[in-house]
């Protein structure tokens, strides 16, 4: 890479150190307090793996629908999704100190009735195992997504297309089935007793909305240092924005298909999930999901100007992705602390660790690579007109009546 | 920051097989679109049309006859019983209601999503919308069992004391179809004016005139004009999308919203959703394949767009078979011998035979069309068409009679047969809908002119000296 370099050196070493800094103060949270380190740990890791998987899928959607206007942004999600063997590695602590976080674990001999008829499912080896083969299965379709789409910087070739899509195919199949079984192992079963069918496309919902804020802010930050400005323009943030109101609605319309059906129905197996999370200082925080999660960004996207306006779009990607934490604090931490919810300096500091870490790899990425795929087939397809967002549907052509 | 730029920026031609394919064949131009589309709506209506109007007016008969004799004799002709007291009504309903997503999905969702390829088959699948919404209409009321009383789902305040039960989802499912009804309608209808305009601008007699002129509302055609049609098609296709996700959505509250094992899983809304917009792409393809032929549309509905709709196909039937797979998971993971019974009984019990068919039809055909081959076959994927066809409706079947059947007492258990009223009434709203696709077809511009002249121009469309075509919907 020729003269980003030197940035990207800075931003890694930046990165580096924060996340030795924080993973050296999450450690003596470690060591003082084995259990809640393991929450704090955990939601930090769901945060930034939802945002790795939501990559993963968007990458693997391009392909299969054959876009045009996403190559520019497409290398940036192939390196997040390419985070998935490092998120391998920083998923050690959480098999370390999961009985103290999975109650079913520590009772994985004597259980009671509800995990006995689930033994089959939960039971220790069988957890590990599942753990061991998503991660091998997203670093795989990862590593082969970005391979043959580096490929193709060099050669240009229509087959790395073609082989990218082959791989999609496949891959989305195991991305639904992966995603859903690891929301489950890793949130959903904090509470065995509790289940919901719906909880993996929840799961996958909130995922893909906060990526495609990280997304628009990568976007624009690489635009404005350099990398992307060539390639990102209007009709690239346009597009992400609309795909952002999409899935405002979509999670919202999930998460109410939910609580609206436990609500309803109010039969106690299942609601003692939402009561939990109705009661304390939780109470407020279902109220900011209902509020910051759906109202405010769906209002404030609806306006088609409003996906072009940075002042706008930027402050408000940045409140996605606290409303995704936030969300994701939601499902796993009222376990801990049933009173309400507060943040530590030990959720702090593995957020920080764990971002710190992942952070140092990307910006390895980005220094090693195009910023963008520079060959690709549909790339002068995204460029073509591409400082004019489509306002409406171009293919209603009044000159032709 | 400048340093921080990256290399000059080359964007290289496309490989000419990753070329994007013309959306109209042959060079197809605008006069040969108009003529060739308002052939069909003005010429002499050919055999083939009166020989599938016939039957279907015949069996649209037939389906007044069954209800007559339902409303004057009792839901007693039905095959119901204590223990399964909904069973083909309320399938016929979400069947014919989850066909209409489809033309919503098109028209709406994918308008959105900038695909042009929608312009050749969104004006059918539209009216398929409406038409299948009118069938799955009549159930509801039908099934009341006192029909006449079903002005009592309208919020009309105090009229006779009566006020609706607004906790129970069968009246939200009359708001959510009703609304989604009058809303498809203006989007076909808004739509259609500027090919309405044409057809008026066409006809040759009087009656023509006067009725294409009426419909056309005094569309000119001036810069004006289309402003306000793209806004509003703009607009229509905004409020359609939260529509189409909401109906099918309510409908699957009118089950999920329960307690009974089978029924209330949360995954209901969204596998509700995708089955309908699978069930509908199913019947459009159903429909356009042999029409496509028979009006010679071949140049406009192209082997292109059936391979699309094929991939759409493929996707939805792929979430439904998802949904299968997590009822099934959820269940084991419930450890609820309840939920375990309704998915055991489902799978291994007196239905079985209807489980696995479902399964096969939906969820494990469709994965057919990965193969590039199958989907750029017309007979394969009209087959494959029928096949999802009939594994949705039996899918509702399932999830309606299969959770009934067998209920917490095993002395009330009991097995659901249909009467001849039962098949009679859901043949019969076949061939209404089919009745009123065909005249359909026979009256009003089946094809989108004003928009595929737009993807026309796209192909390489030859301007001027297109011969028109002859008339008629033989072409």
């Amino acid at each position: 890479m020729p003269d980003t370099g030197s940035f990207w050196i800075r931003a890694r070493q930046v990165c580096a150190a924060v996340g030795i800094a924080a993973g050296a103060a999450a450690g003596i949270g470690w060591a003082r307090d084995p259990g809640e380190f393991g929450f704090s740990y955990l939601l930090a890791f769901m945060f930034f793996l939802s945002l790795g998987l939501g990559a993963l899928f968007l990458v693997m959607l391009h392909h299969l629908v054959d876009a045009g206007w996403s190559v520019p942004i497409r290398r940036v999600l192939e390196h997040l999704a390419m985070l998935a063997p490092a998120l391998a590695l920083l998923f050690v602590p959480i098999a370390i100190v999961a009985p103290q976080v999975y109650p079913w674990l520590a009772m994985a001999d004597h259980p009671d009735a509800a995990l006995e008829s689930k033994r089959w499912f939960l039971n220790p080896a069988f957890f590990y195992a599942r753990a061991l083969a998503y991660f091998a299965i997203w670093s795989v379709l990862a590593w082969r997504l970005r391979a043959w789409s580096l490929r193709q910087d060099r050669s240009g070739a229509a087959e790395c297309t073609r082989r990218m899509r082959r791989w999609s195919a496949a891959g989305m199949f195991l991305f639904a089935i992966t995603v859903t079984l690891a929301a489950i192992d890793w949130m959903q079963s904090l509470q065995h007793h509790w289940s919901s069918t719906i909880y993996g496309v929840l799961f996958f919902a909130g995922s893909v909305w906060a990526t495609l804020a990280w997304i628009f802010l990568a976007a624009a930050i690489l635009r404005l240092i350099g990398p992307l400005r060539e390639v990102v323009h209007a009709r690239q943030f346009h597009d992400i924005g609309v795909l952002l109101l999409a899935f405002t609605l979509f999670y919202a319309y999930i998460h109410f298909s939910q609580y609206f059906l436990i609500w309803t129905a109010h039969i106690p197996e299942e609601t003692f999930w939402y009561a939990q999370r109705g009661a304390g200082g939780w109470r407020g925080i279902g109220l900011w999901i209902v509020f910051g999660h759906f109202l405010a960004p769906f209002l404030l996207l609806l306006r088609i100007d409003a996906k072009q306006s940075m002042a706008l779009m930027l402050p408000l990607c940045g409140w996605a992705l606290l409303m995704h934490y936030l969300e994701l604090a939601y499902h796993i931490m009222p376990v801990l602390r049933p009173d309400g919810f507060r943040i530590t300096g030990l959720d702090m500091a593995c957020l920080l660790a764990i971002d710190g870490a992942l952070g140092a790899i990307f910006a390895l990425f980005m220094s090693r690579h195009p910023a963008y795929p520079i060959r690709d087939p549909r790339l002068q397809e995204a460029l073509a007109g591409a400082g004019t967002p489509p306002v409406s549907a171009p293919e209603t052509a009044a000159e032709d009546a | 920051m400048a340093a921080l730029r990256s290399q000059p920026l080359v964007a290289p031609d496309p490989p000419a097989e990753l070329a994007r394919p013309p959306l109209i064949l042959n060079r197809r131009g605008t006069a040969w679109i108009s003529g060739k589309v308002s052939g069909i709506a003005e010429g002499r209506a050919p055999r083939w049309w009166w020989a599938a109007f016939l039957p279907s007016a015949g069996l649209t008969a037939l389906c007044f006859a069954m209800i007559a004799y339902l409303v004057s004799t009792g839901i007693g002709v039905w095959g119901l019983d204590c223990t399964v007291g909904w069973a083909w009504d309320i399938t016929n309903f979400v069947f014919w209601i989850g066909i209409g997503h489809a033309g919503t999905l098109i028209s709406a969702i994918l308008f959105l999503l900038r695909q042009p390829w929608r312009t050749s088959i969104s004006r059918a699948a539209e009216a398929m919308t409406l038409f299948a919404v009118i069938c799955a209409a009549i159930f509801p009321v039908i099934h009341l069992g006192r029909p006449w009383d079903c002005w009592w789902l309208f919020p009309i305040p105090n009229a006779n004391a009566i006020w609706p039960q607004f906790r129970s989802p069968l009246t939200w499912d009359v708001f959510a179809i009703s609304t989604y009804f009058v809303v498809s309608l203006m989007f076909w209808y808004v739509g259609m004016i500027p090919d309405l305009a044409t057809l008026r601008d066409r006809a040759r007699t009087r009656a023509r005139k006067l009725v294409y002129g009426l419909l056309a509302m005094g569309w000119t055609g001036s810069i004006r004009h289309w402003r306000h049609y793209e806004k509003a098609c703009l607009l229509l296709a905004g409020l359609s999308t939260p529509l189409v996700l909401s109906v099918h959505s309510i409908v699957s509250f009118d089950f999920a919203a329960s307690l009974l094992p089978g029924w209330h899983t949360t995954i209901f809304p969204p596998y509700f959703v995708a089955g309908a917009i699978f069930s509908g792409m199913a019947m459009v393809l159903t429909l356009l394949i042999p029409i496509r032929t028979l009006c010679g549309l071949e140049d406009v509905i192209t082997v292109l767009h059936i391979d699309r709709m094929g991939k759409v196909l493929l996707a939805a039937g792929s979430m439904v078979g998802y949904a299968y797979a997590i009822e099934w998971f959820t269940a084991r993971y419930s450890g609820s011998p309840h939920e375990i019974f309704a998915w055991e009984n489902r799978a291994f019990g007196p239905y079985a035979w209807a489980y696995w068919t479902m399964l096969a039809c939906n969820a494990i055909s469709p994965q057919l069309l990965w193969l590039r081959r199958v989907r750029r076959s017309m007979a394969a994927v009209f087959l494959l068409s029928i096949a999802v066809n009939v594994g949705m409706w039996l899918e509702r079947f399932v999830i309606i009679v299969t959770s009934l059947h067998r209920d917490f007492l095993p002395s009330s258990w009991s097995y659901f047969r249909p009467t001849l009223v039962d098949i009679g009434t859901l043949a019969g709203s076949l061939g209404l809908f089919l009745t009123l696709f065909l005249l359909f077809i026979r009256f009003l511009p089946m094809i989108a002119m004003a928009e595929i002249k737009g993807a026309a121009a796209r192909s390489g469309a030859r301007a001027h000296g297109d011969p028109d075509p002859p008339g008629g919907l033989s072409g």
